[in-house]
């Protein structure tokens, strides 16, 4: 027995030693690319200049017409050109379209840039333009078909000239086109070799090109010396994943990474103390708002109480509390940068608890009243805790708040289905860059069922603006809306959040109003 | 033993039939899988599609048919959000699991055996308090705190180890502590008590009451007989193993199988989360098959019917 | 000659009766002997009346928010007030208060779900090694399944698809922990079934819920309890874990995971938001391993003679 014992440990270590080369053998294709950890992304022995920048999360893929995600796209920058390019002012810049002009409200003509090579070696033309936007404008599976849809035809006039044919006017296409899902798909190598080697190994005309993707770890690129734009400034991007908050943090701090985005308020400060990492804050296009339900029979179909709940709450509050001081209270969703912004209600609240309770009590509810708020956990930035503050809020002033946490799915399958209560607190993005798609769920048609809001004269404006080639009167129309919505209230607006990053001293970093992170912005010290 | 083989073999396919049972309940007759499929932006009109093109207008047990014949042809459904089919996408993830379930796994029993050995030879001493006591403690630590406070004091205080990520030796150090730790105190606990059982029955005592030294009776006699359900207690622990690294790996941005659960759950990739828990099954089915095994060919007390 | 048989087998719960009355008493003398077992015990009394009385022993409300005193330290340290005797989280609340009301959600989560699994799986153990056969074979497949896919997966997988709540996570719990209970009174079923006084029973016609009821149940209650206590502990931990994954019990319940877990933002800034609530799951835990394993050592006879 004990001659069988030995045996058996001898085999068991045996076994594990079996396991273990197994699994080390695949180890020397896995470490080859790892930079030194204390070093990380720092300019290693080699005198290699290498960018590492964390993220909560992993791309998403490289299809670019089939994600609806900010941080992808912020990657894809590096790696694909759109037509036009906004600037850090938001203004649009040529890019690999050189000038553009519309031959008729529904015809855009761009001209396009001559001798641009795709990282395998095609040369950039009109076909390319034509393959890319035809397949997100036909394709209604692809996540990006509702951007796309407005485009008719893309005609091919010569190899650097193409026709853009909209359905209809289209006054918010350069936008459409500087934005994600317009990057430029090499057409010749996607249908030679098809799509799935195209989503293994990308090929754009980025000035970074395509190495190596470990899904859930990270996403190698290295400079491409034929870029037709200035010389890439690194040698290497490393863009890693990392989902957890406080390791995300751990690694900028012990400059395992250059940039680390997401960064919760709370650590904002040990960054900023801790020797050789800084912070950048920026504003963003997404603004938190609570969502009203004015269905008559409702507390909230009340005006009054609609007015009591913004009187009563803090925005200020809400932002030095809980962000840190990273947000700016608004009154609109229209926030600077966008076309047709309404400077005069941003920056701004009414809070004013007294005068909310003589509304309510004018409103026939002098004992108060209650309702019920639905608010995602986990989805944005310390949702669950500003939820939380307004309930609070509103309880003193005697609106007593039934709150409801939904974990996202649970939340999104009540927001397809338009199932809320009186309030919820949802926050949106606007990556057009345009007031159109802000006023999108407050047009009567849209509204139904979510908000109940309809107000002729504001269907009548955004009709209108739609397709107002003017710019002037467009804004003008848009501002209108934003005024009248400010005093309906179908949406509270609340805030808009700020991007936190977390940044080592060895680099300059100055984060943009898109979220995008263009490597040749940042540079070493 | 071929007899025994054979069995094992003969049960395992109602086991994996059942697990097939208990996935097909989870997607279909809690939830709703369509919606939970469906992109934001869908409309009744997709809605309507979709429920046709995956047939969930038919009745239950045509449904229930159709996906044990997809399952049978290692279709396993399309993930919606990598757009591939669902358990390459599985498979590329498990060796990194592997390697740290494994490191785990080494971590554990370096630890639990000499402290279970240790512990059980002096019951009841303070020593024993102690070694009881910190197993217990280790079991109590949620695994996600644990990890937290490693980088804190390791990497960021001490600046000794990596964060996080994949790739060199030292980087599979915290995560396999994490990990380890737990498993280590639930063996610890275990080893003890089966070394108490050894140590108390017939053949040691006689050993014992013939005068041999006390250390020579507890190597030769009680410790390699002991190993025997040692290794039946590690691969119980292969479940538990597994169930850790949802955890462990997404606090160190390991890429590995079990990030890849909690991503698919979070986005409601459902295609992966079934695939996934298939995959996991077989490996708990076959870990335990082998330990079973290998415990039969150790101990030639128990029979093979 | 019915009635001669009838009288041994009427005999035995009497003598069994004796019997558990000695075993209590021994237990009791054995508890008082046992260190662990007495801290263990106290530990669990005081979560139970703190739990039990929340409402009398809490300072303030739980859900009390106060912006202007948010992540004020314990009162032991600088900028700590008596107010807040373990500080004030993120929100102002009250940080003690909160783990008290905390402790009420973290046993019902343990004691409910271990209730459901313990009858789902005491009974189907009963089944399965009582009547043997075919039974047995489909009981003990249905185990291996559940086995098969860690415990936490199976959580995840369930509260994802029904979204998390108080009432769900203790039914998910109960249904996948089961497994535990059914194997090991299976295991007891089949050598007591052999025993004279259950084979005296079945000889003159009982019937076999009678049996199965009577006669088998309740000897295999001690291992009910032992496998229970530790339960309750790994449920405790498990909800952390949960909240940790965002899929935990959701505000405003008050629970420790989900307090550990949205501390962890402040690890580094303000410890104290997440060391207390952590602080109670370990001693709550603790306290339960010790008396379980005092438990199994007193009602494990298979131990008790290796403790001679």
């Amino acid at each position: 027995m004990k001659r069988l014992a030995s045996i058996g440990l001898a085999v068991f270590l045996a076994l594990s030693g079996l396991l273990a080369g197994c699994t080390s053998s695949s180890a020397p294709q896995t470490t080859t690319e790892q930079p030194p950890a204390q070093t990380g992304g720092d300019t290693a022995s080699s005198g290699e200049k290498v960018l590492t920048i964390a993220s909560g999360n992993d791309i998403e893929s490289f299809d670019i017409h089939n994600h609806n995600n900010t941080s992808t796209e912020a990657v894809h920058v590096n790696m694909f050109n759109y037509l036009v390019k906004k600037d850090r002012s938001q203004q649009i810049q040529p890019d690999l379209a050189v000038s553009w002009e519309n031959t008729d409200p529904t015809t855009w003509r761009f001209k396009l840039r001559e001798g641009v090579k795709f990282h395998n070696g095609d040369p950039f033309t009109a076909a390319d333009v034509k393959f890319t936007l035809e397949r997100a404008a036909r394709d209604n599976t692809l996540l990006e078909y509702g951007n796309y849809k407005q485009i008719k035809e893309v005609k091919i006039i010569d190899d650097h000239t193409v026709d853009i044919i909209t359905d209809g006017p289209q006054p918010v296409m350069l936008n459409r086109l500087s934005r994600l899902g317009s990057g430029m798909l090499p057409s010749k190598y996607i249908k030679e070799k098809g799509w799935d080697e195209f989503l293994n190994h990308p090929v754009g005309t980025g000035p970074y090109k395509f190495s190596e993707w470990k899904k859930a770890d990270r996403l190698i690129l290295v400079k491409n010396d034929d870029y037709f734009g200035d010389k890439p400034k690194w040698d290497k991007l490393i863009f890693r994943a990392i989902p957890e908050d406080s390791t995300r943090v751990a690694e900028l701090l012990t400059g395992g990474v250059d940039l680390a985005v997401n960064i919760p308020p709370t650590d904002m400060q040990r960054i900023d103390d801790n020797q050789g990492t800084h912070t950048a804050t920026g504003p963003t296009q997404r603004v938190m708002q609570l969502t009203l339900r004015m269905t008559a029979g409702t507390a909230t179909a009340d005006p009054k109480v609609r007015e009591a709940i913004e009187l009563s709450i803090d925005k200020q509050a809400i932002v030095d509390n809980l962000l840190g001081g990273g947000g700016t209270i608004t009154r609109t969703r229209v926030t600077p940068g966008n076309f047709g912004a309404d400077p005069d209600l941003y920056g701004k609240q009414l809070y004013d608890p007294e005068r909310a309770k003589q509304l309510l009590a004018e409103a026939g509810h002098p004992g108060g009243l209650e309702i019920t708020m639905s608010s995602p956990s986990g989805r944005y930035l310390k949702d669950k805790e500003t939820a939380e503050l307004i309930a609070a809020m509103l309880g003193e002033v005697g609106i007593k708040v039934k709150l409801e946490f939904l974990e996202w799915s649970k939340f999104n399958e009540k927001y397809k289905g338009k199932t809320f209560g009186e309030v919820f607190m949802i926050a949106y993005a606007n990556s057009m860059f345009d007031a159109s798609l802000a006023f999108d769920r407050i047009y009567s048609e849209r509204a139904k069922g979510e908000t109940d809001y309809n107000n002729p004269e504001v269907d009548k404006l955004l009709d209108e603006a739609e397709t107002n080639m003017n710019p002037d009167e467009r804004a003008e129309q848009y501002q209108k809306v934003q005024r009248i919505v400010a005093e309906d209230r179908p949406v509270i607006y609340l805030f808009q959040t700020n991007a936190n990053f977390g940044v080592s001293d060895r680099i300059n970093f100055e984060p943009r109003l898109d979220e995008m992170l263009f490597a040749d912005e940042i540079t070493l010290k | 033993m071929r007899q025994y083989i054979v069995k094992a073999l003969l049960q395992f396919i109602p086991v994996m039939f059942l697990i097939t049972l208990i996935v097909f309940s989870l997607m279909h007759v809690t939830g709703d899988p369509v919606s939970l499929m469906l992109s934001d932006t869908a409309t009744d009109e997709d809605r309507e599609i979709l429920t046709k093109a995956l047939g969930l207008d038919q009745p239950m047990h045509i449904q229930y048919l159709k996906f044990m014949g997809n399952l049978l042809q290692g279709d396993f459904g399309t993930s919606f959000r990598y757009n591939q089919p669902a358990l390459p996408i599985v498979l590329e993830r498990l060796p990194a699991s592997f390697e740290l379930a494994i490191a785990a796994m080494l971590v554990a029993t370096v630890i639990s055996i000499p402290l279970g050995i240790w512990s059980a030879t002096k019951r009841n001493s303070i020593l024993d308090v102690f070694v009881t006591g910190g197993a217990v403690l280790g079991k109590a630590m949620p695994s996600f705190w644990l990890g937290i406070m490693l980088i804190l004091l390791f990497a960021v205080k001490w600046k000794t180890l990596p964060v996080s990520g994949h790739g060199s030796f030292k980087h599979l150090i915290l995560p396999a502590i994490t990990l380890g730790t737990g498993i280590a105190a639930e063996m610890t606990r275990l080893i003890r008590s089966s070394l108490l059982e050894i140590l108390g029955q017939d053949y040691i005592r006689t050993a014992r009451s013939k005068g041999l030294m006390e250390m020579l009776v507890i190597y030769k006699h009680a410790f390699r007989n002991s190993l025997i359900p040692v290794v039946t207690i590690m691969a119980l622990q292969t479940s538990v193993l597994i169930g850790g690294t949802l955890i462990t790996e997404t606090i160190f941005s390991w890429p590995g199988m079990g990030q890849l659960i909690i991503q698919a759950v979070n986005t409601r990739d459902m295609a992966i989360v079934q695939a996934a828990v298939f995959v996991i099954a077989l490996l708990v089915i076959i870990s335990n098959l082998l330990a079973d095994l290998l415990y039969r060919f150790l101990d030639p007390r128990i029979k093979y019917n | 000659m019915s009635a001669s048989l009838e009288t041994p087998a009427a005999s035995v719960p009497m003598q069994q009766t004796n019997r558990r009355a000695g075993k209590l008493r021994r237990g009791v003398r054995s508890l008082l002997k046992s260190k662990t077992g007495t801290l263990g015990l106290l530990i669990i009394v005081a979560i139970t009346f703190m739990a039990v009385f929340a409402g009398q022993l809490a300072p303030q409300d739980p859900a009390k928010q106060n912006v202007a005193q948010r992540l004020k330290p314990p009162m032991w340290l600088e900028g700590g007030k008596p107010d807040f005797p373990l500080g004030t989280d993120n929100l102002g609340r009250d940080i003690l208060s909160r783990i008290i009301y905390g402790s009420q959600v973290s046993l019902l989560v343990g004691i409910c779900s271990v209730i459901i699994a313990g009858l789902i799986g005491v009974f189907l153990g009963l089944v399965s090694g009582y009547f043997g056969g075919w039974i047995d074979m489909v009981i003990m497949r249905i185990v291996d399944a559940f086995l098969a896919i860690p415990n936490i997966l199976f959580t995840l997988v369930i509260l994802s698809v029904l979204g998390p709540g108080l009432v769900t996570l203790i039914l998910v719990l109960g249904i996948t922990n089961w497994t535990n209970y059914a194997r090991i009174v299976r295991g007891e079923v089949l050598s007591i079934k052999e025993r004279d006084f259950v084979r005296a029973a079945r000889s003159v016609g009982a019937r076999d819920a009678r049996i199965i009821f009577t006669h088998i149940l309740p000897n295999v209650v001690s291992s009910f309890i032992v496998i229970s206590t530790l339960s309750v502990a790994t449920t405790i931990i498990l909800e952390a874990s949960l909240s940790f994954l965002g899929l935990g019990i959701q505000p405003p319940t008050v629970s420790w995971g989900g307090m550990l877990s949205d501390g962890r933002d402040y690890v580094a800034t303000s410890w104290w938001i997440a060391t207390f609530p952590g602080l109670a799951i370990t001693l709550t835990v603790l306290g339960i391993i010790f008396l379980g394993d005092w438990l199994r050592d007193v009602l494990d006879p298979r131990m008790k003679q290796n403790g001679k």
